[in-house]
């Protein structure tokens, strides 16, 4: 009763519904420009929230990670371009909706998805932090090496028609994981004496080059410019029988994005790509995946915004941030004289249950807020061509030009447009590039470490009970999919009809 | 009109946070900025901005603080270089840009930093898990004697893990010694079991000591910690290390020696303030106060240090 009449004076009596909701605005801006990721849209309100009151300052920053984790999918479907890491996943299908005049509806599968998964990751912070926090604590180096194998998986069936092409794509992005210092001794990787390669190349901006920066050049080397959008590009959220359909790829992508989220360093790439998957292997509609695929827009949507909840878990259990996003949350806590950990339940038991509440209220203005931008966008995509394009360069580079004023930066983002574009000419998939970049280090370094600990015994993997199960599911997932990939190449030899498993 | 603009927002800044400077006239400058590589939120950005509280009123000048990151330090320390030495910019000054000028050729490396005055030294503390049947720092050596040891330290670079490679080498044992990519993830490595102890910082493992999951063994400084008396010092074992993680200011070359006085004198007052010592202490940072031409020194010696750590564990050629 006691906790009730909090929550009702915390809505009544403070602005933490004005708090949250401006939180969300902001972060749904944020995570849609690409460039500007979730921790950068929050490291940018950070200073503000210094002379605020303490629960509201963090009400406010973790408003805008839901915001932000939500918001990466808008460019991810309208224009080809994921605007954060976790959205990656969401261009699959996404952008084929967007191509086939189903842009609204994808939209609004994306924003109905979002809202149930931070709704459902909510719930799991609130009820099991305590639980969770043990899952987290179960995880060795070994196990986060054989989850990251698990991850890498994924790219067998990302890999589109041609397989050579996926692992030779998977390989760029494990390269470009090793620049920097090397993770385990020290030593400076393929930096080249440049201080701005110290700390290795950020996927985001390897993923806004290959996705945003080749696909404005490839535009940009079309003569006549086709026009996808027209009718139904209006939002339209998912009626009854598609709202049933959905269910099943939001549990997988719910339950998956709450045990990743909880992991320190996992985070939402990984969950929003193994849904997907998941989604895809358990569809009725398996081939329509990757052509335009409801199913394919609400499971990695559903994955990350529960993440941007149960992400949440390490930082107030442990003080230990999980994500940028949550270190920048943790800084947060830390100006205001509060020490997350299990004592800031009890003593702090106020600025949690704040929190919580303001991440419901978040939760729930990210439908309103989204309803409202979300025709804008729409609209704004529609505009001709030629102004489009030239808008999104403007905002793609001055995204990725705001985040530290590198001009370092937007030269690593042509960079990897130009190979995005020569990429696409050449068939290459985007996808296993970019988990390539995004799981690089945690394999690398896990892997190395937990040598480390064995003295270089290999054995160690096996003998860590979870890492063996992952690695056993690994292995289960590869030698299913290459056989799925097989028995169809077979099958459409014998018959002659084409019927990719991708 | 520019000038005007950030004023406004400086005494907005100000009034928001309840700390509106009292002018006194005894320094050349109105607005200082102080500079840091960390981001919103990191070690050095908390150790400016509270700093920042109590030196505005005390110097009589408005202070903001700037986060200017990227390039391990490289780009915060050319913004300062390229500032004028008048007194109105510094730098947040740790052993993150002595690293980084060793590890990689940025334009311009610590050697190009002007010292000025050091203010703390974060502790560097030895733990292990509540649960872990190590009562003291000689069993866990005893206990590498047996079998092979597993020690965690945070980055590689770090002098944390210096510390570690120093100990193994005077104890004369082989553990593993085993490098994360923060105090982050060695501390769950440590809590789960995977390491016999971990050596981070104080300020880091706090929340899990007054949870009581952690025990700590000895912390690397000259004497026991204030607020730790429990906890002896690594030297009261026989190994004579101490580790220097150390928190200072620096400014552009050729500082005039009027404002290094100045902010010398400040920071010795302000160190021995009640208030910023509640501050301070709660965060575990430990006082050590150094005029310019000591701190100089002391960079000199901890760069050399550094270097030769650095070389002998193969990271540089």
């Amino acid at each position: 009763m006691d906790i009730v009449y909090q929550v009702v004076a915390l809505l009544l009596y403070t602005p933490l519904i004005f708090v949250a909701m401006a939180g969300v605005g902001w972060g749904i801006l944020g995570g849609a420009l690409p460039g500007i990721s979730p921790s950068i849209a929050m490291a940018l309100l950070l200073p503000l929230t210094y002379g605020m009151d303490p629960g509201l300052a963090i009400v406010l920053l973790a408003s805008t990670y839901v915001g932000a984790e939500y918001g990466g999918s808008i460019p991810a479907i309208l224009i080809n371009t994921p605007g954060t890491n976790a959205a990656a996943a969401t261009v699959l299908d996404g952008y084929e909706m967007q191509k086939q005049g189903r842009g609204g509806e994808a939209l609004g599968i994306s924003l109905y998805s979002g809202v149930l998964g931070g709704l459902f990751g909510l719930t799991m912070l609130i009820l099991l932090t305590k639980q969770l926090s043990e899952v987290a604590l179960a995880f060795t180096p070994m196990a986060y090496f054989s989850l990251g194998v698990l991850g890498l998986s994924v790219i067998v069936s990302l890999s589109g028609e041609s397989l050579l092409k996926g692992f030779a794509a998977a390989l760029l992005g494990l390269m470009v994981a090793t620049v920097g210092s090397d993770p385990i001794s020290g030593v400076s990787r393929f930096t080249y004496d440049q201080p701005e390669l110290l700390d290795g190349i950020a996927p985001i901006l390897v993923m806004v080059g290959l996705f945003a920066v080749s696909e404005l050049l490839r535009q940009a080397s079309v003569p006549v410019w086709d026009k996808p959008m027209g009718e139904g590009a209006r939002l339209k959220l998912p009626d009854g029988p598609m709202r049933r359909r959905l269910i099943k790829p939001q549990l997988l992508g719910s339950v998956i994005g709450t045990v990743e989220g909880v992991m320190p360093g996992a985070g939402g790439t990984i969950a929003s790509f193994m849904s997907y998957n998941e989604a895809r292997r358990w569809s009725k509609n398996k081939d329509e995946f990757g052509k335009g695929s409801p199913e394919g827009v609400a499971a990695p949507e559903t994955a990350n915004n529960t993440v941007a909840a149960t992400a949440l878990v390490p930082v107030l259990s442990f003080g230990i941030p999980g994500s940028n996003s949550a270190a920048i949350l943790l800084g947060g806590l830390l100006v205001h004289g509060l020490l997350p950990g299990p004592r800031l339940f009890e003593e702090n038991s106020g600025i949690v249950i704040g929190l919580y509440t303001g991440l419901f209220v978040a939760t729930l203005s990210l439908l309103a807020l989204g309803m409202l931008i979300l025709p804008v966008c729409l609209w704004l995509v529609k505009r001709p061509k030629a102004y489009l394009m030239a808008f999104i360069y403007v905002l793609v580079f001055s995204g990725i030009y705001s985040i530290d004023q590198s001009l370092f930066d937007l030269g690593l983002v042509l960079g990897a447009g130009i190979v995005g574009f020569f990429m696409r000419l050449a068939g290459f998939p985007f996808l296993p590039a970019v988990l390539g970049v995004v799981l690089g280090y945690l394999v690398e370094s896990n892997f190395r470490r937990s040598l480390v600990l064995s003295g270089g015994d290999h054995t160690i993997f096996l003998e860590d009970s979870i890492s063996l199960g992952l690695l056993i599911v690994a292995g289960i997932f590869i030698i299913g999919s290459l056989s799925a990939r097989m028995w169809a190449g077979w099958r459409s030899l014998r018959g002659g009809s084409a019927s990719g498993s991708v | 009109m520019f000038n005007l603009v950030s004023k406004i927002i400086v005494v907005l800044v100000l009034v928001i946070t309840g700390h509106v400077a009292v002018a006194q006239d005894s320094y050349p400058r109105e607005l200082i900025t102080l500079i840091t590589h960390s981001s919103p939120g990191g070690g050095s950005d908390i150790f400016l901005r509270q700093l920042a509280r109590f030196l505005g009123p005390e110097l009589g000048v408005d202070i903001v603080v700037k986060n200017i990151r990227g390039g391990s330090g490289a780009r915060a320390v050319a913004e300062l270089i390229s500032s004028p030495a008048d007194g109105s910019t510094f730098y947040a000054y740790t052993p993150t840009i002595v690293h980084t000028s060793l590890l990689s050729a940025p334009a311009y490396t610590y050697q190009d930093l002007e010292p000025l005055v050091n203010v703390f030294f974060d502790q560097a503390v030895v733990y292990t898990s509540s649960t872990s049947p190590f009562g003291t720092l000689n069993d866990v050596i005893e206990t590498a004697r047996i079998r092979r040891g597993r020690w965690g330290a945070s980055t590689p670079a770090s002098l944390e893990r210096q510390a570690l490679e120093q100990l193994k080498s005077v104890t004369g044992v082989v553990p593993a010694i085993v490098t994360h990519e923060g105090g982050g993830d060695l501390l769950l490595n440590v809590l789960n079991g995977t390491l016999d102890i971990g050596v981070g910082e104080a300020q880091e493992i706090r929340s899990q000591l007054e949870a009581g999951r952690i025990r700590l063994l000895a912390v690397f400084s000259e004497n026991r910690m204030k607020g730790l008396p429990n906890v002896p010092t690594v030297k009261e074992f026989g190994y004579d290390l101490v580790l220097t993680k150390f928190r200072g200011l620096a400014g552009p070359p050729g500082t005039p020696p009027a404002i290094t006085a100045a902010l010398e004198t400040a920071i010795q007052h302000l160190l021995d303030s009640s208030e910023y010592r509640a501050v301070y202490e709660e965060a575990m940072l430990t006082a050590s106060y150094m005029p310019h031409e000591e701190f100089e020194r002391f960079i000199g010696t901890f760069a050399a240090e550094t270097e030769s750590f650095l070389r002998n564990t193969g990271v540089i050629q």
